[in-house]
């Protein structure tokens, strides 16, 4: 686990290093494969739910139990996988104070000060656009790749 | 002796007033020392003649004649010792200067400019020999006429809000009774001509910022005597039992500076019991001219305000020195360091400049990553086969020969990931290009996944978490292990 642990786990309070790549992309194909398995075509929708929570889990997953914004997205889906509720969805930031919309982006950010609800949005960026890119890889390679 | 009957005098007028003359007298003194020589001598004489002169003044100088002899008696001492402890009381160079000349002027009136006015020259001797206000102070206690003198004229907090800032010599107070000196009116005409006191202000204002590097560097005895002085004051303060917060002690590590150091002041608990005009006085001359006056003003209008907190936060030039703003100052720059970590991540916010723009675009690009991550999911949901098949290559291209080992009871995942680690720790380059790649083309073949058997049970505890969720997500534990060994083994 070690060293799976220290690519995966951000102890490092710097922000600038972020989750491996490696790591995320693995996570999340699995995560990808699995959901392809059980769901049935029919019902892309669903299917299309649970590939976007399996991306924020292996996104935080990714991240490790260090930052506020993957315990926080842990929490939320595991709580929703038990109660069956809706996947979550993002609020809109119409707020006229750019820090209450910043908190409602960001998971987890709700609790926190200003100073660190900095922190975690510039974590939770790099993780986000990383997520972003593997996906628009596998997507992109897919179509190439598609017959 | 014309020194000492001098210094009399000045200490003579100071003692008579409540203390407005005590200061008037230092600063034009203080300014005119920076002047020529022969400007100095009609200008002082003029200057002390008419600040005798004065109503105010007169009436006490019988009494004075007493506190002078005493006064004198004590001068004398000063000046023949010359020695550095008298420079003890000078806090910083940049405020000996201005100190030095009050008992040159007060040489000029009883010699009736028979002395030549050193200037200066004189200055610099007696830098060394004459104590400036603070060591007048500090010496205060010993004398009473000292004493009522010095917190009359350094005191007085309600005569002048400036009274204790000698290093502060564009005072109204000083600019007034300089003007009165230059033009040698009376002392009722102190408040005669405004236009002199700016221009003097100005003077003074160049002749300070100009004096301060040749007097830092001929003050640097004193510069030694005033930092053992303050820093004989901070171990004072520190032997209070005052503790400094981890936080400020964090802060002070990075900031930690000399006490003499002109271009900052340091947040201490000045104030003391017992010595609170000692350290007003004190801290005024730390302060540097030009450096927030308001700050002293403030600190001259409470001498008794509580300690400040030992934040050890290097208060920059200008600024506030109180622990709140000390605080917020931290914090500000802790949140300009993330801004400008976030302005780096967002792209295209290298122009943007101001929090509220930056916050927005930070908010919009979150925004569209998450809306980025929905619609991709979507669309991965469509485009199925494709994916797994390509998994499948992968994995199978490098685990023809690693079938068998694999166990079942584990989940062949972990294998995997095992695997994955593994070629990590070997090839990382290939494989996370590959991975970079969106595992598009299977070009770049997994490494063989070697010692399988060696990470597995290492990685297991790792990757249950994440097979936990896929559990939850209501996929049994059997059909997972089929599926993976499906993957695996097909075709």
């Amino acid at each position: 686990m070690d060293s799976k642990g220290s690519a995966c786990s951000n102890p490092n309070p710097n922000p600038t290093f972020g989750p491996s790549k490696l790591m995320l992309a693995f996570r999340f194909l699995r995560a990808l494969s699995i959901v392809h398995r059980t769901t049935p075509a029919s019902s892309p929708t669903c299917r299309g739910r649970r590939i976007e929570r399996a991306a924020y889990a292996s996104m935080a997953y990714s991240a490790g139990t260090s930052r506020a914004w993957s315990r926080a997205v842990l929490r939320r889906l595991h709580h929703r996988a038990r109660r069956r509720a809706v996947a979550p969805r993002r609020l809109s930031t119409t707020a006229g104070n750019r820090a209450e919309a910043l908190r409602r982006l960001v998971p987890g950010g709700a609790g926190m000060d200003y100073c660190t609800l900095l922190e975690e949005t510039a974590d939770y960026t790099k993780c986000l656009s990383m997520q972003v890119e593997l996906m628009q890889g596998i997507v992109d390679s897919a179509s190439s790749n598609g017959r | 002796m014309e020194k000492e009957r001098f210094l009399s005098v000045d200490w003579q007028s100071p003692d008579m007033n409540s203390g407005a003359v005590a200061d008037q007298l230092p600063r034009p003194f203080l300014d005119l020392g920076w002047e020529q020589p022969v400007h100095h001598d009609a200008k002082f004489e003029s200057a002390i003649s008419s600040l005798v002169s004065s109503p105010s003044l007169n009436p006490s100088s019988g009494n004075g004649s007493v506190v002078v002899r005493e006064l004198v008696g004590w001068l004398g001492s000063i000046c023949d010792s010359g020695d550095i402890s008298q420079t003890s009381c000078y806090s910083t160079p940049l405020n000996s200067p201005p100190k030095l000349t009050l008992p040159v002027l007060g040489h000029r009136q009883q010699g009736g400019g028979g002395l030549p006015m050193p200037g200066n020259e004189m200055a610099d001797g007696q830098f060394t020999g004459f104590a400036a206000n603070p060591g007048f102070v500090e010496r205060a206690p010993r004398s009473s006429c000292f004493g009522a003198w010095s917190y009359g004229g350094l005191g007085d907090q309600s005569g002048l809000p400036e009274a204790g800032n000698l290093s502060r010599v564009p005072s109204s107070h000083s600019l007034k009774s300089a003007g009165a000196l230059q033009m040698g009116v009376p002392d009722n005409g102190k408040d005669a001509s405004k236009s002199n006191p700016e221009r003097i202000e100005t003077e003074m204002r160049s002749k300070l910022g100009g004096g301060m590097p040749p007097s830092s560097t001929s003050g640097r005895t004193m510069a030694s005597g005033a930092a053992n002085n303050v820093s004989k004051r901070k171990a004072a303060s520190r032997g209070r039992g005052k503790e400094a917060p981890l936080s400020s002690s964090n802060v002070n590590s990075p900031t930690a500076a000399e006490d003499e150091h002109p271009d900052a002041k340091r947040c201490k608990p000045a104030k003391t019991n017992g010595a609170d005009k000692d350290s007003v006085v004190k801290q005024e001359t730390e302060q540097n001219i030009g450096a927030s006056q308001k700050k002293g003003k403030e600190n001259n209008a409470k001498p008794q305000e509580p300690p400040k907190d030992y934040i050890h936060v290097r208060a920059r030039r200008g600024q506030a020195t109180d622990s709140h703003s000390l605080a917020e100052r931290v914090r500000r720059e802790k949140i300009g360091k993330r801004m400008k970590l976030l302005q780096d991540l967002v792209p295209g916010c290298n122009k943007i400049t101001g929090k509220a723009v930056m916050l927005d675009e930070i908010i919009n690009y979150v925004q569209s990553l998450q809306r980025q991550v929905e619609f991709l999911s979507m669309k991965l949901a469509t485009i199925n086969p494709q994916l797994d098949f390509d998994l499948e290559t992968l994995l199978q291209k490098n685990m023809h020969q690693e079938h068998e080992p694999l166990p079942q009871q584990v989940y062949p995942s972990e294998g995997t990931s095992t695997a994955f680690s593994y070629a990590q720790q070997h090839q990382g380059s290939p494989l996370q290009s590959a991975i970079t790649n969106g595992l598009g083309v299977g070009q770049q073949p997994l490494c063989p996944f070697d010692g399988l058997a060696d990470a597995t049970s290492q990685l297991g505890s790792f990757w249950e978490s994440d097979l936990q969720y896929v559990v939850r997500m209501g996929i049994g534990q059997s059909q997972g292990a089929e599926f993976f060994s499906q993957s695996l083994h097909a075709d």
